[in-house]
């Protein structure tokens, strides 16, 4: 089933009908989120009742547009402050992490990797709540003991960003590692034997190497952790992040100003994507 | 990783021409060498040798003979377990490899994929903190030098294997190194490439003026390039010397099986004489030869028994010649090459293959399978070795 | 590298840290504590004893194992459809296209990706409501004379899941695909295979790392998955990550919850397990 193998007319143009159906069913509820985001209506349902930008810049209830709604606008640069900390300590970890395990040897290692791999089959929801429920518990116990109040173990954004660096960074380590493995050793010790130091060789050539993956592992990580729901969810104080915002509206009936946050989440989105897949392109090999 | 607490020296001050410092004709030397792994595996066995100046010295000897730890150690990635390293009559064993002042050319070349060719020459210059004018200007120099001169704003993917080996080169030869060290750097080029290279190297060297110490398991390369190559087996130097001394004289039967092509015969001593020795092979051969270098036997001694292809003479059919070695042989095949080609031939006698350079000569062109010739070569090309245990 | 000084050991020291740091307190301690929390019991106030307590709740009150089971079996349904839906697709990006229109098609296979799981959630919700765009389309085309609601039932549900699953299973499954030269398969014809013998014998067995891997990824985000059921579903989803959810957020009983939490990580690094001995996959092979 390969091109240089011949087939039947039915057959080739039944396969490939059926993967344009495929990428139907991928598309439909993207398409439909967008479109609705200008209905001139009440509701991001049929009947469609004419085109409007009211969703974005409408100024007045019912129709309070996107960029007008206070509660939304934090909720978002929330969602971009945790983001922002969960990508930062994510990529740090995962270097650290790369070299680890692509250079050191150390009785234990092969352990230590599969406990790192760990978190990927983690159910996003139980390693939030152990996260609350540990957490709850040394603060429970400094105060019981000290008497000290540490607020930030409670549900609230800095739990949040550990919820969420806890799975991330393992993610962000997998691409990381790919890059450094990668990596032709004796490209380090040319630069020794030019006359850098070791520190010097990891900064000069090392790491210009790993960029275009510290990128790519940047942009999933801010990606994952602005659309994160499960581990927030269990987390979160009371400054809700998008995601959570959006939920709430949700469950108190939706209106299309969700989907006008949709389209330009789509859209934030497509562009991150276009980055990493043109970063994922020019990164030179060995 | 590098002990930098104990060096003290400035990065730029390694010994240059300092005739004061005594007898420092020897850009390289290494007194003992020895280096053995965990587990006991001794991959290089006391190896001394001394380098002069501005010669190119290839190290030749099949794979894991030793050769590329005995390189290592030189640029400072292993250590040696004894033994003292000399450059420039200054002793660099416990210099670590960033303040050596040798550079060394990769076997892959690792050229940094991510730098232009500019950066790639400038790097070791800017690690020296030379002033940036000065940088430019020695890059753009030693690209000329290398023939490049237009290529220093390319990336290392868009230039061809030949122009990677000159950058790599010039990336070493821009920081004026006392001793350039090459891992093989030829072997990942296409055979024509890298006759073309075997000659460029050697007159890059004749004009940079450096110390080259070459590290291959190619014979020819060590050959054609070299001023003196010493050929290592097991970890130990077998025999240093000129390529024509090691190609004319090997010392021992491991040189000269591995240094140049030759027919190989097992035998022993049967009588010796003023005009040579008389040797019975296993497979009831008659020949008279000579013993190699260095060389002594009682009768009954195993060899081995070398002549090589180009040493027989050929006659089409019965003939004789004043030759003290005889064999009338059937041509089994006609292995054309060119001006390299050969034949094989089988001798019925003993049912053995010699291999024989064919000469270049209409004579020979129309030869066929199974057509007789007359072998024959002389006492003095016939060279035993004592056989071992 | 053979220069081992105490100062390497310094940097393996350095580098292992926060590693160690991270996995302790994010990953390792947490659940520990949660599993002793679960064998756990209020006496009185501020006290606490062991007990068995909550697991016995958990297998006398039908509710909680039947949730239980149903989500099992419904997240290896969702798996399974997954894989065979994506099969086929992968398979004609990795074989039959080629250069350009490869690499294009495979982004435009990731993009939901990159759209969060609640834009997508939502997208369903839209479609299948009661007042949604198939059911008007439906009375629209004559084919219904009221409205029908879709959401709301199982079906719905493994809809949503199997989209948000989607993406997880194309992309190893491609990749491993992509890796297998045509030659393989050429050869495969070549010495008398057709195409289903080649397909069994041939591509099956090279791309099993992808499958499995596809297969675990998209098992553990169906089961640990509380959006889709939770909105697709309506109030009786019964998935078992709400009932973590009551327990946790609503009624605030963190014994019960935490018990059902190591129940539910339990269930399902066993399935990952035979998932790996059945089809003899190793772990970090998979999972890299």
């Amino acid at each position: 089933m390969i091109p240089s193998i011949p087939h039947s007319r039915l057959f080739r143009t039944t396969y490939a009908s059926y993967v344009v159906l495929f990428f139907l069913y991928l598309a439909a509820p993207l398409i439909v989120v967008g479109t609705f985001a200008f209905n001139d209506s009440l509701f991001p349902s049929l009947p469609w009742k004419g085109a409007t930008l009211d969703w974005f810049f409408g100024s007045e209830q019912p129709k309070l547009g996107l960029f007008q709604d206070d509660p939304i606008l934090k909720s978002i640069l929330v969602s971009f402050f945790i983001a922002s900390c969960t990508t930062v300590l994510s990529l740090l970890l995962a270097t650290c992490n790369a070299f680890l395990f692509e250079r050191e040897q150390f009785p234990g290692k092969n352990l230590l990797y599969i406990l790192m791999l760990m978190p990927l089959v983690i159910p996003g929801v139980i390693l939030g709540v152990s996260i609350l429920v540990f957490s709850s518990s040394i603060a429970n116990w400094f105060e019981m003991n000290f008497g000290w109040e540490l607020d930030f173990l409670y549900p609230s954004t800095t739990l949040v960003i550990l919820g969420q660096f806890a799975f991330i960074s393992t993610i962000c380590t997998l691409i990381v590692s790919a890059r450094l493995r990668k990596f032709d050793l004796s490209l380090e010790e040319a630069a020794l034997n030019l006359g850098a130091t070791k520190w010097g060789a990891i900064w000069t050539i090392t790491l210009p190497f790993l960029k275009p993956a510290l990128i790519g592992a940047g942009i999933v990580s801010f990606l994952m952790s602005f659309e994160n729901f499960n581990t927030t969810l269990m987390l979160v104080g009371s400054d809700a992040p998008l995601t959570i915002a959006m939920f709430d509206r949700l469950r108190e009936g939706a209106t299309p100003v969700l989907n006008a946050i949709s389209l330009m989440l789509m859209v934030a989105s497509s562009i991150l994507a276009i980055i990493s897949l043109l970063m994922d392109k020019k990164s030179p090999t060995t | 990783m590098t002990n930098s607490s104990s060096i003290i020296t400035d990065v730029n001050a390694h010994p240059t021409q300092d005739s004061s410092a005594g007898p420092d004709t020897y850009d390289l030397e290494c007194r003992n060498i020895l280096k053995t792994f965990d587990g006991g595996f001794t991959a290089v066995d006391n190896v001394s040798f001394q380098i002069p100046k501005g010669s190119f010295f290839s190290i030749l000897g099949p794979s894991g003979c030793g050769k590329t730890t005995l390189l290592r150690m030189l640029a400072g990635f292993e250590k040696p377990t004894s033994g003292d390293i000399f450059i420039k009559g200054q002793s660099v064993t416990n210099t670590p490899p960033n303040k050596r002042p040798v550079n060394m050319v990769f076997q892959h070349l690792a050229l940094f994929p991510t730098m232009t060719v500019a950066e790639n020459i400038a790097y070791g210059l800017r690690q020296r903190k030379v002033a940036k004018h000065e940088i430019g200007d020695r890059v753009k120099g030693v690209l000329q030098r290398v023939g490049l001169p237009d290529s220093g704003n390319k990336n290392i993917a868009q230039l061809s294997g030949g122009q990677k080996q000159r950058i790599a080169i010039a990336r070493c030869l821009v920081l004026n190194p006392d001793v350039l060290l090459l891992d093989e750097p030829l072997g990942a080029l296409d055979l024509k490439l890298r006759e073309h290279m075997k000659i460029e190297l050697k007159q890059l060297q004749e004009e940079f003026g450096t110390t080259f110490v070459y590290i291959t398991h190619d014979q020819s390369e060590a050959l054609v390039m070299s001023d003196q190559v010493a050929v290592m087996n097991h970890g130990a130097f077998v025999q240093q010397g000129t390529p024509h001394d090691l190609y004319y004289h090997p010392k021992d039967a491991f040189v000269a099986g591995f240094v140049g092509e030759s027919n190989r015969w097992m035998g022993r001593i049967s009588s010796q004489s003023a005009n040579g020795l008389e040797i019975t092979t296993d497979s009831g051969l008659g020949l008279h030869g000579v013993s190699g270098e260095n060389q002594s036997f009682n009768n009954g001694d195993k060899v081995e028994i070398f002549v090589r292809p180009e040493a027989i003479s050929l006659v089409r059919g019965q003939g004789d010649s004043n030759n003290s070695n005889q064999l009338a042989c059937h041509v089994v095949n006609v292995l054309f090459d060119g001006a390299k080609s050969q034949i094989l031939v089988k001798d019925p006698q003993s049912n053995g293959e010699v291999t024989v350079s064919m000469p270049q000569t209409a004579d020979f062109e129309n030869l066929r399978k199974g057509e007789l010739l007359s072998l024959s070569w002389t006492t003095e090309q016939t060279r035993c070795y004592r056989v071992e245990g | 590298m053979s220069l081992r000084t105490p100062k390497l050991r310094l940097g393996l020291l350095l580098l292992l840290t926060p590693m160690l740091l991270w996995l302790l307190l994010l990953i390792i301690l947490p659940h520990v504590n949660m599993a002793i929390i679960s064998l756990s019991e209020r006496v009185s106030a501020g006290e606490y004893a062991f007990s068995l307590s909550n697991y016995a709740e958990f297998f006398t009150e039908s509710l909680y194992w039947n949730t239980f089971l149903r989500t099992a079996t419904m997240s290896i349904l969702v798996t399974f459809l997954t894989l065979i839906i994506a099969f086929p697709v992968s398979y004609y990006i990795a074989k039959m296209l080629r250069g350009r229109t490869k690499g294009l098609v495979f982004a435009l296979c990731l993009i939901p990706f990159w759209v969060s799981e609640l834009v997508r959630t939502y997208g369903w919700m839209i479609l299948l409501r009661e007042t949604g765009v198939v059911s008007s389309s439906l009375q629209w085309l004559g084919l219904t004379d009221g409205p029908i609601e879709f959401l709301y039932n199982d079906a719905a549900i493994i809809v949503g899941l199997v989209y948000t699953s989607m993406l997880f299973m194309v992309v190893p499954l491609t990749t491993t695909l992509d890796s297998l030269d045509d030659s393989y398969i050429e050869a495969g014809y070549d010495l008398g295979g057709n195409g289903f013998t080649v397909m069994r014998e041939v591509v099956i067995p090279h791309a099993m790392p992808g499958i499995v891997s596809g297969c675990i990824v998209v098992f553990m985000l169906t089961l640990g998955n509380y959006l889709t059921p939770a909105l697709l579903g309506g109030k009786d989803s019964l998935w078992f990550t709400e009932q973590i959810f009551t327990q946790f957020i609503t009624r605030f009983n963190w014994e019960q919850g935490s018990a059902f939490g190591i129940l539910l990580l339990f269930l399902s690094s066993f399935i990952v397990w035979l998932g790996l001995k059945l089809s003899r996959q190793s772990f970090t092979r998979v999972m890299s």
